[in-house]
């Protein structure tokens, strides 16, 4: 029987963080990333991976598109393992503040991996037992929300804030990374005043701040510093099991210096939509002949360094992520970057989204521009205060600047989908509103649940 | 002699002292002669000039006899061990050939010495009708893959061996030259008293013992040097030709095509090896001790570089009598062995470009753009296996009473073997000094060792009465069984040197040139400690004959195993069998051109219990480790992995059989026809669960949830004779096999296929389900090439297809190219499996020529289709489509694509018939050996595997695979090689 000691139930708590760094949970799905949104394109040389990435660029993707089933096979194995904490633990004779501690990490992890599963499809099944059913019903939209808000607020109740977390416990859930994921929930469900609560509830908690400089932000000098709200911890190690992460390794430099495998390429769009002079662009993008840690980046040779369309239009350059880079001398170094799933400036800009929908624009615009200030890092020639009250206006803005801020972060797609402007955006990617708000529902999940799981609109 | 003369006598048998009847009497070098009576007395009149009588009678030594001055010559005539018919070894016992009710095929231990091979069974191939032996692989000490009557089950389908009483899954540690004799059983009737483990067939495999009576001990040395050489090359591209069709396909990579390098990679990897094969032996026995000992070193380098098997047998088979009533004995085999296995060059020669060289002028490595070079491959692996394998048995034999004989037996398997692996720190640079993609940063070492312990304990009492014209034998028995396994492997980097002597582990980090510390994997570990499961059974048997004529036997097996819970823990096995030997009725005594006929019908239950026994439990996962801290330390954590089955039963084979056996004109024409239907149910499958249990992507749960129907002919034919001195045998054997999916899934209701034969690149190419063969090979079934865009535009295709592409037939009619379009594109399972020999000596010379083949079944060209990159082409390539009109059959050149997704364009004829061997001996006359005081010294020369007559184009068109779902895929195997051999027996 397991767990069955206090031991046991740190372990039990343990490995339901272990699948934030399964390859299926992010790396193995990572065409639903940026290469979904106008940030990026799928990257690598032309053909590799082209049958299996190439179709979430061009939104052609079917129902059994690579790395589908493995997202939602990994998502409800993280949901298992939340659930044998939240089910067994409280059974074992110990300490009851501990295991209130484990169920609310546990319970903030299930709610974590359930937003991503109702993002991409929407109503799925809502496991919250160890004996589910053999075949299992689709769940409403509305149902797994709360279920979400249910877990994330109980962890909110009880989870230390980032202050109290010792030194070698960082990256374990908190108080703050519950409650800005609580902000992210009601923003998608269009819940302003929720939202507004507890974006601000994170603020004025004072456990964070922005970096003074944007690259520590995502980059490894950051990794659990004041900016991080919540990130996944990764050893420079090869392979899962050595506690590497190959979530950057797969975006990471082709060729040379060889650094990875090149996918989500940052697009020419994306350079474009810049300010004038905002540093977070050459931040953001590693274009050839940047020099990063002492060395020249080269890129691939299969990779062509520019590409036209048949007018002689320029419509994609050789550029890399480089937001997943890490100083090092092989791809061993990039396995050990801390993916961050929420860090401050985006709590500050999602108070600010809420705020002026809330109609409250000057608080907003304080929030917005202190992420502009950060950005600026005191050249008063660029990225000048935003003073726009306009709601609607200022509504654009902070999307602009969330896609500045956060581009390649894996938001922007869901951003442009949650905001409605994703068939206006992405329409001429291949968008089709109506259908690719969400994902299809893997085939073979469809197969195997013999007409119990229904699929989604249009596929 | 005189005229008219008359010689008179007794012959009996040296078995029992009775009288024998039907032995043939003949004068030497004349056609008169008679036959005994039913006590076994005769009387010859004899001419003058006879001076010689011949006696022969099947089962016995053939005697010649000088008459001289006797009127009256008595003879005790010698059972022929060589020739066997009379007895037959089953499970727990021996029988009359003539009362066996069950599928019996016996093999003479000379005959499994015929092909050079560490593997007994190899000899096996085409010498015993329903058998199919393949080998997966030429790597030196690779174990030959063995099914009986087809496939039955979608796990372990081999059958398990039974060697002096010991019960074992593997005999890798055997030499043949110590064996006397095997047995194949096959149908449920022999098979059935091994009840959970007889279900795939058993082979009982009987050692050398001395005989009673042979007072004098025998010597025997045996040696033998063979050569290997690949038979055959894959015909590939040349530099030129791999240059031109690059050029169709990126215009303008090679400026001159003339002037491209050339390199033939399989030259450069393939050499000519030896194995080296001796044995001596001593046998004999005294009044009380039977006795027989044998040394044997067995030597093979493997025709790749870094590839050998050695092999040391130590036999000890000793019997001593206390009394008349009480035996004690032992059998035990010792066998250290090391391997040198060598790393998948072969995959990696068929797929190097032609155009690149094997080495700079400076001697170092060239690049081979996309696969690595395999000279450097070979040159940094260093990859051992050594163990050791002791199996054995002390065993009693008491009688009791009168006809009641107790036999208890204790067994052990002890199997060791330690893996060693090293990798140095190397890189394969490019000619302008960069580093290329090859290369190993760290040198690597790892360590395995496996530990396998079973001790097996066996009584049985036997009761043996005839009285009347009844004869009854009954068996009772009660058996227990124990196996422990223990795995420890464990696994570092950064070794200080590259030595052998350094080839032990040190945790360790290295400063790289930008200072940091990097953590290395530096000890990874596995361990998979304490594993054991055990068995306890009781058995039955009764065999009743009744007047010679009719047949029963009937068995009974109750097996209970650890591998299950309470609910399932013991399963019956039971099987009923009848025969009748019209051959001894009064009706047939006028017929005398038949000398044997039998009818036979079997049916039976019996079990496989080769599962993975632990799929029943929801096992805890370790090394589910997440990294917290600034200092980002690795913390244990640990959950449920893939959920478990509670409600695992036993797999069930139920098998009828209907057996003929006959013998014409004196026994010259001999055989035996068999029937058989095997129906294996309650399969234990891994079954793909939905996503939401959480047991993660791709994870199966096992369920009894299939079933599988094997039914087929087996003929076996002999015709023996001789011709002017000339003695001949000539054999022919066959059979067929239906193999059928009744079910995947039934009654768990969650998948119902199992797909396999997963390619490099994780492509599927089998499918088993209903209706289908077990590991049918599906993919896209291919139409045509497109000639022109008018075509393509007129047919489904592939978003990216062009003209000069494949067409892929719209199976399903949506008018789209999808996954839903593939389909059975044929079967890994031969349908029929034939042997045919022939066998002749004259004076001192003798021949012996097999031929071995099958049919109906398809490879599936694996090695081809995955090519993501640039890799050389097969020759057919040459033949593309260049524009309409060229091609129908072969498509336009490409790397990769859609050209090369599984489909039938890789599927070819898996027919053979190959000369397996032909031996040819001399043996000097017995007359020149008596003044050097020896029994036997014959010479010869032999080939194996000569040729082989097949459209395959792959090095040999046999790729045996343990598992089922992945048979007769070529992924680039180690061939299997063509050997010349030449040897020496002695006996003194």
């Amino acid at each position: 029987s397991f767990p069955q000691s206090a031991a046991d139930a740190l372990l039990a708590t343990n490995a339901a963080y272990s699948t934030l760094r399964n390859w299926s949970y992010h790396s193995g799905g990572y065409p639903i990333l940026d290469i979904m949104s106008d940030d990026a394109r799928k990257g690598s040389n032309p053909n590799d991976q082209l049958p299996t990435l190439g179709p979430f660029d061009t939104f052609t993707f079917n129902t059994t598109a690579d790395g589908l089933d493995r997202w939602w096979a990994a998502l409800y194995e993280g949901v298992k393992r939340a659930n044998v904490v939240i089910e067994k633990v409280p059974e074992i004779a110990m300490e009851q503040a501990k295991i209130d501690l484990y169920v609310a990490e546990a319970r903030f992890l299930r709610g974590l991996f359930y937003f991503d599963l109702v993002r991409a499809w929407g109503g799925v099944p809502l496991i919250t037992t160890l004996t589910p059913p053999l075949r299992a019903a689709r769940a409403s939209k509305a149902d797994v929300y709360s279920l979400i808000e249910g877990d994330l607020s109980f962890a909110a109740g009880i989870l230390p804030e980032k202050s109290e977390v010792a030194t070698e416990d960082l990256g374990r859930a908190t108080k703050g990374a519950a409650k800005a994921l609580l902000a992210r929930v009601y923003l998608f469900q269009g819940d302003f005043v929720k939202a507004e609560s507890y974006a601000l509830e994170v603020i004025n908690s004072g456990q964070y701040d922005l970096e003074p400089d944007f690259n520590d932000a995502f980059g490894e000098a950051g990794e659990h510093g004041v900016e991080s709200v919540f990130e996944i911890g990764a050893r420079r190690n090869e392979g899962t099991n050595n506690g590497g992460n190959q979530y950057s390794n797969v975006q990471g430099i082709r060729g040379s210096p060889n650094r990875g495998w090149g996918f989500n390429r940052p697009s020419i769009d994306l350079m474009n939509s810049f300010e004038n002079n905002d540093p977070r662009m050459d931040a953001t993008i590693i274009f050839l002949g940047d020099v990063l840690g002492g060395v020249v980046t080269i890129g691939d040779g299969t990779t062509p360094d520019e590409t036209r369309d048949a007018n002689g239009n320029l419509i994609e350059i050789e550029t890399y992520n480089q937001k997943v880079w890490t100083e090092g001398s092989n791809t061993i170094t990039s396995w050990g970057h801390n993916r961050r799933i929420v860090r401050y400036a985006d709590v500050l800009l999602m108070a600010a989204e809420a705020l002026n929908e809330n109609n409250k624009s000057a608080q907003a615009l304080t929030y917005l521009n202190m992420v502009r200030a950060r950005s600026r890092g005191g050249n008063a020639s660029i990225l000048p205060d935003i003073t726009v009250t306009d709601k609607n206006q200022l509504r654009e803005l902070i999307i602009e600047e969330r896609r500045h801020e956060l581009a390649m972060e894996g938001h922007r797609f869901w951003d442009l989908v949650r905001t409605g402007k994703a068939p206006e955006v992405l329409g001429p990617l291949g968008f089709v509103a109506g259908k690719h708000e969400l994902l299809p529902i893997p085939q073979t999940e469809v197969d195997l649940s013999e007409g119990t799981l229904g699929q989604n609109p249009e596929y | 002699v005189a005229q008219g003369s008359v010689v008179k006598g007794k012959v009996t048998s040296q078995d029992d002292g009775e009288g024998l009847p039907g032995v043939s009497i003949q004068v030497e070098g004349t056609s008169r002669g008679t036959v005994t009576d039913f006590e076994g007395t005769y009387s010859l009149e004899l001419q003058s000039g006879d001076n010689r009588l011949i006696y022969s009678f099947i089962g016995y030594k053939t005697v010649t006899v000088d008459v001289g001055s006797r009127s009256v010559i008595d003879l005790v005539m010698e059972p022929d061990i060589e020739q066997l018919e009379e007895i037959v070894v089953v499970g727990y016992g021996v029988q009359r050939k003539s009362d066996v009710t069950g599928a019996v095929a016996s093999v003479r231990g000379g005959d499994l010495t015929k092909i050079p091979a560490a593997n007994p069974m190899q000899a096996l191939q085409g010498k015993v009708a329903g058998v199919q032996v393949s080998s997966g692989s030429g790597q030196p000490g690779a174990a030959p893959v063995v099914r009986i009557r087809g496939v039955g089950t979608f796990n372990d389908s081999s059958p398990i061996y039974v060697v002096d009483g010991v019960i074992l899954s593997d005999i890798s540690f055997l030499n043949s030259s110590d064996i006397q004799s095997m047995e194949v059983l096959k149908d449920a009737s022999a098979t059935a008293i091994y009840g959970s483990r007889g279900a795939n067939g058993v082979v009982i495999i009987t050692t050398k013992q001395g005989k009673i009576g042979d007072e004098q001990t025998t010597f025997s040395v045996n040696t033998e040097y063979s050569v290997q050489k690949l038979s055959r090359k894959i015909d590939l591209l040349n530099g030129k030709e791999f240059a031109t069709v690059v050029n169709d396909i990126n215009p303008g990579s090679y400026n001159n095509v003339d002037a491209v390098p050339n390199t033939d990679w399989q030259d450069l990897i393939f050499d000519v090896a030896p194995i080296q094969n001796h044995q001596v032996s001593a046998t004999g026995a005294t009044k009380k001790t039977q006795y027989y000992v044998g040394l044997g070193y067995f030597n093979q380098q493997g025709i790749i570089d870094k590839s050998k098997y050695e092999r040391l047998t130590l036999k000890l088979n000793n019997t001593y009598k206390f009394s008349d009533n009480v035996r004690l004995g032992n059998n035990i085999t010792v066998a250290p062995y090391s391997q040198h296995v060598a790393p998948g060059v072969v995959y990696q020669v068929y797929r190097a470009q032609p155009v690149a060289v094997p080495r700079y002028d400076d001697g170092s490595f060239g690049v081979v753009p996309n696969v690595g070079n395999p000279l450097a491959d070979l040159e940094n692996s260093n990859n051992f296996n050594k163990g050791l394998r002791t199996v054995g048995n002390v065993f009693t034999d008491i009688k009791l009473f009168k006809d009641f004989t107790f036999r208890s037996s204790f067994g052990v398997d002890m199997a060791y073997n330690k893996n060693k692996s090293f990798t140095p720190a190397y890189t394969v640079y490019n000619a302008n000094g960069t580093a290329s993609q090859q290369q190993n940063l760290y040198s690597d070492l790892s360590k395995e060792n496996r530990e396998n312990f079973t001790w097996l304990w066996e009584n049985t009492l036997t009761y043996n009465k005839e009285f009347g014209k009844h004869r009854v034998e009954g068996l009772a028995g009660f058996t227990s069984q124990k196996t422990t396994s223990e795995y420890l492997s464990i696994r570092g980097e950064n070794i200080l040197r590259d030595g052998q002597d350094f080839w032990y582990l040190r945790p360790s980090y290295i400063v790289d040139e930008s200072n940091n510390i990097n953590t290395l994997n530096s000890i990874a570990n596995g361990v998979d400690a304490g594993q054991y499961y055990s068995m306890a059974s009781v058995l039955f048997r009764v065999n009743y004959t009744y007047d010679e004529r009719f047949l029963f036997t009937g068995t009974f097996r109750r097996d209970g195993s650890s591998k299950f819970t309470d609910s399932n823990k013991y399963a019956s096995f039971p099987s009923l069998a009848l025969g009748w030997n019209v051959i001894n009725e009064s009706f047939m005594q006028n017929i005398t051109a038949l000398t044997n006929l039998k009818v036979r019908a079997s049916w039976g239950a019996i079990g496989n219990e080769k599962i993975r026994y632990n799929r029943q439990f929801s096992l805890v996962q370790n090394e589910l480790n997440p990294v917290f801290g600034v200092e980002e330390a690795l913390n244990p954590g640990a959950s449920y992995g893939v959920t478990g089955n509670p409600d695992l039963k036993w797999e069930t084979t139920y098998q009828t059989d209907l057996g003929l056996e006959f013998g014409l004109l004196n026994q010259r024409l001999t055989g035996e026809l068999d029937y058989y239907r095997r129906e294996t149910q309650d399969i234990l499958v891994d079954l793909l669960t939905p996503g939401h249990l959480g047991n993660g992507q791709g994870q199966r749960v096992t369920y009894n949830a299939g079933s599988v129907l094997n039914s087929g002919f087996e003929f076996n034919l002999g015709w023996s004779d001789e011709i002017q001195g000339v003695k001949y045998r000539i054999g022919a054997l066959g059979s067929t096999v239906h193999n059928e999916v009744l079910s995947v899934g039934g009654n768990s209701g969650v998948d119902s296929t199992l797909v396999g034969g997963y390619l490099g690149d994780g492509r599927p190419v089998t499918l088993s389900r209903e209706g289908l063969p077990i590991g049918a090979f599906y993919g896209y079934q291919i139409d045509g090439v497109f000639q022109n865009q008018a075509e393509l535009d007129a047919y489904p295709h592939d978003s990216q297809a062009r003209p000069g592409d494949l067409i892929i037939r719209d199976v399903n009619g949506d008018g789209k190219i999808s996954l839903g379009d593939r389909t059975y594109m044929g079967s890994p399972i031969p349908t029929f499996i034939y042997g045919f020999n022939l066998e002749a000596s004259y004076k001192g010379f003798d021949i012996n020529v097999d031929f071995q083949g099958q049919m109906g079944n398809k490879i599936f060209n694996g090695k081809e289709v995955v090519r993501p990159d640039p890799y050389n082409f097969e020759r057919h390539v040459i033949n593309r489509w260049t524009g309409e009109g060229t091609s129908t059959s072969e498509p336009r050149a490409s790397f990769g694509g859609i050209n090369f997704a599984p489909s039938t364009r890789f599927i070819q004829d898996g027919s053979f018939l190959r000369f397996r061997n032909m031996t040819v001996g001399y043996t000097i006359p017995e007359a020149a050996l008596e003044r050097i005081n020896m029994n036997q010294v014959r010479v010869y020369v032999r080939g194996t595997n000569l040729f082989t007559a097949t459209k395959f184009t792959g090095y040999s068109p046999e790729f045996g695979s343990e598992d089922v779902l992945s048979s007769n895929i070529d992924r680039g195997a180690y061939p299997v090689s063509a050997i010349y051999s030449a040897g020496l027996n002695i006996s003194f």
